[in-house]
């Protein structure tokens, strides 16, 4: 699995550009990788749930298939000779056997939200339950007073439940209902080792 | 044209601010970031000599093409020069710009391009003129040449439309006749003396351009009409050569690009990398004019081939190399070379592909051994149907061929087929096209080796002659509008059947690619005129025939004296005193025998036809080895 960021000119790059992005390094890498079988052997990759354009991101994830022993360093040089500016593999992690898939874990989707006052974290469901579009959750903050009407955006983390963001961050965070439209704050459970 | 110094001042700081604002609001930003990988990004200040290509057409087609890819990269590998790239932004980037007063800048350096010392437009055919000058407007450059003075930079021109550029020639301070790659470095270093010079004269320039092989400078040279609308002359300025004479490379296995091609952050249209395996086609279709103007053939080595496909992939990632020509199955050593390169690649999951497939049973087989193309389907263009028309154009074909064609790649599991046809050639009855119908209703009924080929799908692509400069059709008529639409309803009529599917290009389009092709200079208003209406011809939804047809009335031009009108052997073509390497004689002959129905053989398997492209006979004809089994 390889964690990456995508940042500045790059995060104008839409979900599909990125995946091409990356499966082109990935392929110049010379990494020995996992490809289908049949006529159009196709490389496994798994990505992260896709970002809107515009979007920043410090902690994406892509899973792809190798057929042989890979060294962490050595695969995230290669990787960041071969990609665009913006995007930078930042870790290489083995995927445990028993870890569930990509899409399984990432339903949840941390995003910063900076406009020049106060930073604040935006906390969105972005599969199953609950999903909502960020565009809906930033006209919700703005109308409540609580963000700028164009902030800066940047996912910041994916989740598999929303009391895991606070591994990550100490502050304010928000998280947005898709049905409702309603916006809450929610805190870091208190279990005593703080 | 010398670098500006504002001292604090980057010449990119206002396209900076501009994108940071813009590119959330436009479609696919990614066209527009220049962060592409394997681009040299050169520092703007650091090059002498500073150019800038253009593709005047949307990211995604420019980024497919080859030959910007050969300058970028040999410009590029000079010290003293760098060379940036930018295309034709999508409507709703145009209108940001023009809403911002911010000027079309380059990809990489986001400098403007007024700034550059060069701006390098490549004309691929008539349907983008509208686009250039939208391009130089959208640049801030003043559009003609004669407006242009200090501080701005030279406008060039090559490609195909070079060859007769009239309708938009004034658009170009110079343009350049045939293969790029020398000519381009002779120009750099023209401009990098004459940077070092004392009196930076634009004139002084510009002759110093016209006096390098292969080079027209549009202004030296003066075109007066006579009454009945023909050219009287072309007459050149002192020192101008009459005529300019494309330039050619002789071997190519001393040109080896590009190695490490830009790769596009937007899906391009043909998503893989090109391996150019030989330039020039003799087959001598009398209706192609790549076929024409690129001739000899020079095929490169197959050794140095397969080394450099490698080095494609291992600097691009790509998963599929395509070997590239205007006729792949043609090259000498087409076997050896596909076939051993699609066993080394297969391992690295990479396809190797052709473009375009001769009609007939090995280039079939060829394409299955290369498995991949079979999820496209296969395409043949045995272009028209009867036996007379075909020894018109010296497309030699017969429905046996076709047949057996078919046979070979229905028995090889293709189930898409697609054909291409062209309606509207000199001398082209209705009954011929009908025998179009007649050729494709016999495909699906002995398709399959003599039985029905159950399961076909044949779709059937028709285009419109249009009779292009330096050809043996030069001086044909094209057909009117009412012609043309008759022989679509008869293909339309004739082909109603399960499993066949008709399209044509669009009449009007064609039309205005025959005023454009065999146009000369007093076009340029028209051009201009539908430019600025928002005509963008190579976008559909953008192409407006009655916008064109006002705006040449408004001109005071006949559209259909251009089109269908047939030119007399005497009369001065409009590109005369442009020499592609085939002599006027040579195709005025081809044109005769097309007339009389005669067929010239090519002269890689028979003998010299003394087109006039070498000299002395075959002395330039460049081949791969010994002909394949």
């Amino acid at each position: 699995m390889l964690k990456y960021r995508k940042e500045g000119d790059a995060s104008f790059l839409s979900h599909r550009e990125a995946m091409r992005a990356m499966e082109r390094a990935l392929r110049r890498s010379g990494l020995p990788l996992d490809f289908s079988e049949g006529f159009s052997p196709r490389l496994r990759m798994s990505f992260s749930p896709a970002l809107p354009l515009g979007v920043a991101a410090e902690a994406e994830y892509l899973e792809v298939g190798v057929a042989g022993e890979v060294d962490p360093d050595e695969a995230r040089e290669k990787l960041n000779l071969a990609l665009p500016a913006g995007l930078r593999v930042s870790e290489v992690l083995p995927v445990p056997p028993n870890m569930p898939k990509l899409s399984r874990w990432a339903r949840f989707g941390l995003f910063r939200v900076e406009d020049g006052g106060e930073t604040l974290y935006l906390l969105l469901a972005l599969s199953g339950e609950g999903q909502g579009r960020l565009k809906d959750a930033v006209v919700a903050l703005a109308q409540r007073g609580m963000a700028a009407e164009r902030p800066m955006l940047t996912r910041v983390g994916l989740y598999a439940s929303p009391d895991e963001v606070f591994e990550d961050v100490r502050g304010k965070v928000i998280i947005f209902d898709g049905r409702t439209g309603e916006l809450s704050e929610i805190e870091e459970e208190p279990d005593g080792l703080d | 044209m010398p670098p500006l110094i504002f001292w604090g001042y980057e010449l990119s700081e206002e396209t900076e601010l501009f994108l940071g604002e813009e590119l959330a609001g436009v479609t696919r930003p990614g066209r527009y970031l220049g962060i592409e990988v394997n681009a040299y990004r050169k520092p703007f200040r650091s090059a002498d000599v500073t150019c800038v290509l253009v593709y005047p057409d949307a990211y995604e087609i420019g980024m497919s093409h080859l030959g910007l890819s050969i300058l970028y990269e040999e410009i590029n590998e000079r010290d003293d020069a760098m060379a940036d790239r930018a295309y034709l932004p999508w409507v709703d980037m145009q209108e940001s710009l023009e809403r911002r007063g911010i000027r079309l800048f380059g990809l990489e350096s986001r400098v403007p391009l007024g700034e550059f010392d060069l701006v390098g437009i490549t004309l691929q055919h008539e349907l983008t003129y509208a686009n250039v000058a939208r391009v130089l407007g959208l640049a801030g450059i003043p559009l003609t040449a004669a407006e242009r003075g200090e501080g701005v930079p030279l406008v060039i021109g090559g490609g195909p439309g070079a060859f007769n550029p009239e309708p938009v020639a004034e658009l170009f301070d110079l343009l350049v006749l045939g293969e790029g790659e020398e000519v381009l470095h002779e120009l750099i270093d023209a401009v990098k003396g004459w940077k070092s010079t004392e009196r930076r004269e634009r004139g002084a320039l510009l002759r110093a351009c016209a006096a390098i092989p292969g080079v027209y400078v549009p202004s030296l040279y003066s075109v007066h009409y006579r009454p009945d609308g023909a050219i009287e002359s072309i007459e050149a300025e002192r020192g101008a050569p009459m005529p300019v004479r494309k330039r050619r490379l002789t071997d190519l296995d001393r040109w080896r690009h590009p190695r490490r091609p830009v790769i596009p952050l937007v899906e391009p249209v043909h998503d893989r990398c090109s391996l150019e395996i030989f330039r020039g086609c003799t087959r001598g279709c009398r209706f192609c004019q790549a076929g024409m103007i690129y001739r000899p053939v020079r095929e490169r080595a197959e050794e140095s081939l397969r080394a450099w496909a490698w080095e494609l992939v291992e600097n691009t990632g790509c998963d599929e190399i395509s070997l590239s020509s205007l006729n792949s199955a043609d090259y000498t050593r087409i076997l050896s070379l596909s076939g051993g390169l699609a066993s080394e690649m297969g391992e690295k999951h990479v396809a190797v592909s052709l473009p375009s497939l001769r009609t007939d049973t090995f280039s079939v087989e060829l394409a299955a051994r290369l498995r991949r193309v079979k999820r496209t389907g296969l395409t043949f263009a045995p272009e028209v149907a009867s036996p007379r028309l075909r020894a018109t154009v010296n497309k030699v074909v017969s429905d046996e061929d076709l047949l057996s064609a078919v046979s070979a790649a229905y028995r090889e599991g293709w189930r898409k087929i697609k054909l291409y046809f062209m309606v509207g050639l000199p001398g082209e009855s209705e009954e011929d096209v009908e025998e179009i119908c007649a050729l494709v209703r016999r495909i699906m009924r002995e398709g399959a080796h003599g039985g029905p080929a159950k399961g076909l799908r044949l779709s059937v692509s028709v285009s419109t002659f249009v009779p292009k400069s330096h050809t043996p059709l030069q001086w044909a008529r094209q057909m009117s509008l009412p012609e043309i639409t008759r022989r679509h309803f008869i293909l339309k009529d004739g082909l109603r059947m399960r499993g066949v599917n008709l399209r044509w290009h669009t009449r009007e389009m064609s039309y205005l690619e025959g005023v454009l092709s065999r146009g000369d200079r007093r076009l340029l208003p028209a051009v201009l005129a539908a430019s600025r209406q928002g005509c963008l011809d190579s976008w559909s939804e953008f192409f407006s025939w009655e916008r064109w047809l006002g705006a040449l009335e408004a001109a005071g031009l006949d559209p259909s004296w251009y089109v269908e009108r047939e030119r007399p052997r005497s009369e001065t073509l409009p590109w005369d005193h442009l020499h592609a390497g085939v002599d006027r004689d040579f195709l005025w002959e081809e044109y005769e025998k097309a007339v009389r129905g005669e067929t010239t053989p090519d002269c890689r398997f028979s003998e010299c036809s003394e087109c006039g492209a070498c000299s002395p006979p075959r002395a330039q004809l460049r081949l791969a080895g010994e002909a394949a089994p």
